[in-house]
């Protein structure tokens, strides 16, 4: 894999707009991927930003919005925020195969192995890996790292669908069955506004029109606006995380997006081992319907706190 | 679950200090929130609840000791409270105040405080209180109008200040309203207390009979006249206006239920939870010398206090559970069992929250495996429990209920001449604090 150096991270917004020329119809199986061979192909480069510190400002911002006490180390949904548009112009490349507007967020998960300081140099680097068939589409992680001094202090991979693009010549993936979802005892409860998504990109910096405006939303194929799947991810975390463990992986699967404004009911079970904190599993759903969100994982690592 | 045990904190009683008695207690009667008192704030309250004091012990132009007292739901502009309320009351203008804000336990922690200074001598006298009005409940500016507000102080030149309004939005002038619900979690008081009650699977019927003995025993009070000292008509109300003389279990029977209706087999209604109250209350305490000197009562000593709180937030234990840990703490301390008492005051935020206290004192299993003791730690007999009414009757102005409870079991204590009293009050924030009164010696 190659390696293409950034000067420095990218902007969100020009990234959009790039994106939202080249959304203009135009089927990446015939025009995007690689010339009709069956399986299209990934770039093959690794984008890389060196020197990056986070902002005092943004980070206080960031911490108040997902109720974190504003302490001096790093939530691990901001450093996904700081990272995130390396990761993008990656996905905004025009070799890359699918189109990024309108993919949706399935999953992340993120090894996030010492406490990052906010006055730390970071080095962050991107790719892009493992196309693969999903039953409505294709999906496709993108990794990225996050080191400090050559030691890899955070590592987070994102599992996005792009729905209708078919793979040529993969099988369709089998549809996962339904089951009736019967929701837990809650023991926490979200009441977020319709303004979530504008909170959340005003903080992260993450303006796709899917979380912003209702017409924008439609135009993507969502009913309404909805959240950021790294803002429910944020919030979980902080939520389900004793505070001083710094050493820990987590994980968030979405099972269905979070129209706003919304009633998310949770139920957080930690998991303890002879008093200590060994992590904690969460299911969120719809308060007001049993339709579920999305299920987490926290797990602590053998790191020092 | 965390030790809890007495290890951590004080294990031996403090024998080298003074007494502080109660002397009385004056409160205001509470009232429904939107009712009588729904254009009084907190500090017309509070200063109505003082004055009554003033006049019941002719404390009139008297410096106290000092006045703490505090509110839950309070307004920015209250910062000083209970220093603003003795400004305008009949007390001495060079009597110092200060704010206490321990959500439901306010009352009872302000009385503690206050009894503390006076047994190490640094007072002769103190006013304990609360108030609360969730009528007059303070509205707050958005979160984005109130960042572009302080931008503006803080932009000097024109343009910056063009460019900070600029940010304004619509929506921006929605103001905010506070809830009752817990900021970390998200749910109210009342939907956590469903949670504990089904957990110890109370019944609806217990509670609702809970809530019947509250009422017909607060009215039994008024009707032989115990509350004629203890509360000073106000604004047109003399009796909680809270309170059903006339209620039955047939008519709350028929309430339906408000809280954990999520669940099959909600039990809790409005009658057996307690409503949003107004209302004010005050205690006066002194030393035994302050009390001879101005010929005034001494009702009952403050003897001991306990808190405690629970990790609530992700179901380790219930959110009002917190005296439940509490008590074995505060007994032991003082070689004291439950057969020492004659008079239980456990404030009934629910009747779910009392019944799930007395439920978990008698369970062997969470005694011993939770609160690391050798067996239960035993039945509060029924009969002594809340004999002149409690919370479900007569309402619960969140930071005046504390005051209320000490005042009037100093009383019960003062007419039976002898014995114990046990207070048990459950706070917001996973928290509770008990405490012991005794009868004075006759």
């Amino acid at each position: 894999m190659s390696e293409l150096i950034l000067d420095s991270v990218p902007g969100l917004p020009s990234l959009y707009r790039s994106a939202l020329i080249s959304s203009v119809p135009l089927p990446w199986a015939r025009g995007r991927s690689a010339k009709g061979s069956g399986i299209p192909e990934l770039p093959t480069v690794r984008h890389s930003v060196a020197g990056v510190q986070a902002s005092v400002a943004d980070l206080t911002r960031f911490q108040q919005l997902i109720g974190a006490p504003a302490h001096d180390l790093l939530p691990s949904g901001f450093i996904h925020t700081i990272a995130f548009p390396v990761a993008m112009s990656v996905m905004a490349r025009a070799d890359f195969p699918l189109p990024l507007l309108g993919m949706i967020h399935l999953r992340n998960s993120v090894e996030h192995r010492r406490a990052i300081h906010f006055s730390e140099k970071l080095s962050i680097s991107a790719w892009a890996g493992d196309l693969r068939p999903h039953p409505s589409g294709a999906q496709v992680d993108l990794v990225t790292e996050v080191t400090v001094a050559g030691e890899a202090v955070w590592t987070g991979r994102s599992t996005y669908l792009a729905k209708g693009s078919r793979l040529a010549g993969a099988a369709i993936a089998p549809k996962e069955e339904r089951t009736t979802f019967v929701p837990p005892r809650l023991t926490t409860l979200w009441d977020l506004p319709g303004s979530t998504g504008r909170s959340y990109a005003a903080v992260s910096g993450d303006y796709n029109p899917i979380h912003l405006n209702a017409l924008a939303a439609k135009a993507l194929g969502m009913k309404q606006t909805i959240a950021h799947g790294m803002y429910l991810a944020s919030r979980m975390v902080q939520e389900s995380k004793p505070a001083g463990v710094e050493s820990f992986a987590w994980s968030i699967d979405f099972r269905s997006p979070v129209l706003l404004p919304a009633r998310v009911a949770l139920a957080i079970t930690p998991r303890q081992e002879a008093g200590t904190w060994r992590g904690a599993e969460i299911t969120a759903w719809n308060a007001r319907r049993a339709r579920e969100h999305f299920t987490g994982t926290l797990t602590r690592l053998a790191g020092t706190d | 679950m965390v030790d809890q045990s007495a290890e951590q904190g004080s294990t031996q009683p403090s024998t080298s200090v003074r007494n502080a008695v109660v002397i009385g207690g004056n409160r205001i009667p509470f009232a429904r929130s939107g009712g009588p008192y729904a254009y009084s704030s907190n500090k017309d309250m509070l200063t109505a609840a003082i004055d009554g004091l003033v006049a019941r012990f002719g404390l009139q132009g008297e410096r106290i000791g000092e006045v703490a007292a505090g509110a839950v739901l309070k307004h920015s502009r209250d910062f000083n409270l209970t220093r603003e309320a003795v400004l305008g009351s009949a007390l001495a203008a060079d009597t110092p105040a200060y704010d206490v804000q321990q959500a439901c336990a306010t009352g009872l922690e302000t009385v503690i405080g206050l009894a503390n200074k006076i047994k190490l001598g640094q007072i002769e006298s103190g006013i304990a209180g609360g108030v609360d009005s969730a009528s007059d409940a303070p509205i707050a500016v958005s979160e984005g109008l109130r960042r572009v507000l302080l931008d503006l102080s803080r932009a000097k030149t024109t343009p910056q200040k063009l460019s900070v309004l600029s940010r304004l939005r619509p929506r921006d002038l929605t103001p905010n309203a506070p809830t009752t619900g817990e900021p970390r979690t998200g749910l109210s008081m009342g939907e956590h207390q469903a949670i504990t009650t089904a957990k110890w699977e109370i019944t609806r019927e217990a509670q609702d009979q809970l809530a019947l003995n509250s009422h017909h025993n607060l009215a039994a009070a008024y009707d032989r006249g115990f509350f004629s000292d203890l509360v000073t008509p106000y604004r047109g109300v003399t009796r909680d206006a809270n309170l059903r003389a006339d209620t039955s279990l047939e008519k709350l029977a028929k309430l339906k239920p408000v809280f954990g209706k999520g669940a099959a087999g909600a039990t809790m209604t409005a009658g057996n939870s307690t409503p949003l109250t107004d209302g004010a209350a005050t205690v006066l305490l002194g030393s035994e010398d302050y009390a001879r000197r101005h010929n005034l009562p001494m009702l009952a000593n403050v003897v001991d206090a306990e808190a405690a709180a629970v990790d609530f937030v992700h179901g380790a234990e219930g959110l009002l559970m917190a005296p439940v840990y509490a008590m074995p703490r505060m007994l032991q301390r003082n070689g004291l069992t439950f057969d020492d008492f004659d008079f239980f005051e456990i404030h009934e935020a629910f009747a779910g929250t009392v019944l799930s206290s007395l439920a978990a004192w008698e369970n062997e299993d969470f005694c011993r495996n939770t609160l690391g003791l050798d067996g239960a730690l035993g039945t509060v007999d029924r009969s002594k429990l809340n004999v002149n009414g409690s919370s479900l009757a007569a309402g619960h102005p969140f930071a005046a209920t504390g005051g209320r409870i000490v005042a009037s079991l100093a009383k019960t204590l003062a007419e039976k001449g002898s014995g114990r009293g046990l207070i048990s009050v459950c706070a917001a924030g996973g928290m509770g604090v008990v405490a012991i009164l005794e009868a004075r010696e006759q």
